[in-house]
């Protein structure tokens, strides 16, 4: 049964060859598409964890719920202890620390709220490979009162490398301070939000600033974003009896998650839509081919073959068809797919940012087993009813074809 | 019923067949009884239209008769589930078809092996030899792995009796099994046919409308306008 229906695939080349390309267009469109969007999701992530929010994050317990009314009260007093506990953990890069305040900034004629940071700049640049640096050099760890602003602020308060800015601040026991920095540098991260507000200073001067000793975070950089879950888990465990709370990246990043949930559920549709194309345009050929072969249908039945076997027989031909469909478009769409992402497709930029980026096809497992899947599932599928309608034929009509 | 019919092997009993050709009624048999017997090399002659391809129809369970009864090997087939009746044809009958209809993809050995792979009682041992045999018997064993269309019709039809013959049916059904060769040829055929009826006691049924057909036949049974004239 194999072997005649591995041979009836090859007897009418060129409806094969058409029902074959029907399914490789398909199969390569869901991995093409699919990979594109994975790529996205990839790139999406790694921008948000290299631009600021890192791999996993440890706070205070309370601070995400209530920091920012009283920020000052849900500090890490000992982050010390807290480096030596995460350190030690494998596939941890580094640790770093930061304080987070707002104030004004001020040029000597306006004001403008930002959002500040205390960090710390040579660990921070290992992170922060995705921030860009527009204008000057990143913050430096020896620049005591150097400054790092988002481009917003730049552009808000006229503000260029050299030139001087003063952050007003309160301090933890409500006095008002204020200290004056250079600018040195100018960044972009993948945030336009964030750019129209941030100042980055290094940690020791912010703490001066705010009068303290503590930090607010501890960020973690890590070797490989697969890792995030077990070692948010490890860290949680050892850090979430002391009063800590530890938070993943994709926690911390609620325009990431909603971005992937749209994407996906974009891609879903996209994919239904194909099987549906697949399937009505291999049934309309296999129901061609099914009509020209009533004749041996009838012939098949006169022999003794009961209807299931005929329904079998035409299923296993399409099956086989629609497997060889799939397996020649996974071919051709992973070839396809590493042309794509050798030349690069210029992305504008997206929703809240200011830099374009170049996209490129990400071949996932999982996108090319939904592929193969896809194509071999239309085939079967187009076949059922023609199957059905071949086993069904009352014999003597079915012989009557054969003169 | 150990009566008269033992000995036939087939027996018709007042089959009648009614088409509907569009919104006409044609009746093709009317009131046709009939009894074959064992062995016999038996020709069903009569113009086109006469009847003839409809009762070979009826008598080899493709198509089912408007009235009557059919009785293969005591049998009744009225009322058999369409796998009843499939298993019917696969074990008990054999059918040679004018159009030969061999399998376009299978070689000539394979469409001979084809209806053995169906009972699942042959083993390969067994399918092998009857292949085999039945080649050597219709003097095809050169031609074994050609497809049908490197063959010439009348080699078609002597694979395609091998392949009637290969899963030792009871009767074997020939509908204008010469139609399509020329006469010499035909003639060869219908020698195959007889000596196989002759050395196997296999019962042949054929329909014709050749004249030259009907003289080698034991037994002609003449029909026309869907009734028997003897």
């Amino acid at each position: 049964m194999f072997k005649l229906a591995f041979r009836n695939i090859f007897r009418q080349r060129l409806r094969t060859a058409l029902t074959l390309a029907a399914i490789i267009t398909g199969v390569i469109a869901i991995i093409i598409s699919g990979g594109f969007v994975e790529d996205v999701f990839v790139q999406l992530r790694e921008a948000t964890i290299h631009s600021r929010v890192g791999h996993v994050q440890i706070l205070r317990s309370g601070y995400i719920e209530y920091g920012r009314r009283e920020p000052s009260r849900y500090m890490i007093e000992q982050p010390k202890d807290v480096l030596g506990i995460v350190q030690s953990i494998s596939h941890v890069q580094a640790v770093m620390t930061r304080v987070n305040f707002s104030g004004l900034a001020n040029n000597g004629r306006a004001d403008l709220p930002i959002i500040g940071e205390g960090i710390e700049p040579g660990k921070e640049a290992r992170l922060g490979t995705a921030t860009i640096i527009v204008a000057g050099r990143p913050l430096r760890d020896g620049d005591a009162f150097g400054a790092v602003i988002g481009e917003g602020v730049a552009a808000a308060l006229h503000l260029h490398p050299g030139s001087f800015v003063t952050l007003m601040v309160n301090t933890q026991e409500g006095a008002l301070n204020t200290l004056e920095y250079e600018v040195v540098g100018v960044f972009r991260t993948f945030s336009k939000e964030y750019d129209d507000r941030a100042v980055r200073i290094s940690l020791s001067s912010a703490q001066e600033l705010l009068f303290t000793r503590s930090v607010h975070s501890a960020v973690v950089l890590l070797d490989d974003t697969a890792a995030t879950d077990a070692v948010t888990a490890i860290i949680k465990s050892k850090l979430e009896p002391l009063g800590y709370a530890v938070k993943p990246w994709h926690e911390l990043a609620d325009f990431y998650q909603k971005t992937e949930a749209l994407y996906r559920r974009q891609f879903g549709a996209l994919q239904a839509i194909i099987l549906v194309m697949l399937v009505l345009s291999v049934a309309s050929t296999i129901n061609m081919v099914i009509y020209e072969r009533t004749g041996e249908f009838g012939t098949l039945l006169a022999l003794g073959l009961r209807r299931r076997q005929i329904f079998k027989l035409v299923l296993l031909e399409n099956a086989l068809l629609g497997l060889l469909g799939s397996l020649l478009g996974v071919v051709i769409g992973v070839a396809l797919a590493g042309i794509i992402s050798g030349i690069g497709i210029p992305m504008p930029p997206p929703p809240g940012s200011n830099a374009g980026y170049t996209a490129s096809i990400l071949l996932v497992p999982w996108v090319l087993v939904v592929a193969t899947l896809t194509g071999a599932l239309a085939a079967v599928m187009a076949a059922v009813l023609p199957a059905r309608r071949a086993s069904r034929l009352p014999v003597v009509d079915a012989l009557r074809h054969n003169i | 019923m150990k009566n008269e019919s033992a000995e036939a092997i087939v027996e018709a009993r007042a089959v009648g067949k009614e088409y509907a050709l569009g919104k006409q009624t044609v009746t093709a048999l009317f009131n046709v009884s009939l009894m074959i017997n064992k062995g016999e090399f038996m020709a069903l002659a009569g113009p086109s239209g006469s009847g003839k391809s409809t009762l070979l129809n009826l008598i080899g369970c493709i198509d089912t008769p408007t009235s009557g009864r059919i009785l293969i090997e005591g049998q009744d087939i009225s009322g058999k589930t369409p796998d009843e009746l499939a298993d019917l044809r696969l074990n008990t009958l054999g059918f040679v078809f004018q159009t030969f209809n061999l399998l376009p993809v299978l070689s000539a050995w394979e469409n001979v092996e084809y209806p053995l792979l169906q009972q699942r009682d042959v083993d390969k041992k067994t399918r092998q030899e009857r292949v085999q045999h039945y080649l050597n018997v219709v003097g095809l064993e050169r031609y074994a792995h050609h497809r049908p269309n490197e063959l010439s019709g009348g080699q078609r039809q002597r694979v395609a009796i091998a392949r009637a013959l290969a899963t030792r049916p009871s009767i074997v059904l020939a509908d204008e099994p010469t139609a399509n060769l020329d006469h010499k040829t035909g003639e060869g055929i219908l020698r195959l046919m007889k000596d196989l009826n002759q050395k196997e006691g296999t019962t042949f049924i054929f329909s014709t409308h050749d004249a030259r057909v009907m003289d080698m036949a034991d037994r002609v049974i003449k029909l026309a306008d869907g009734q028997i004239i003897v």
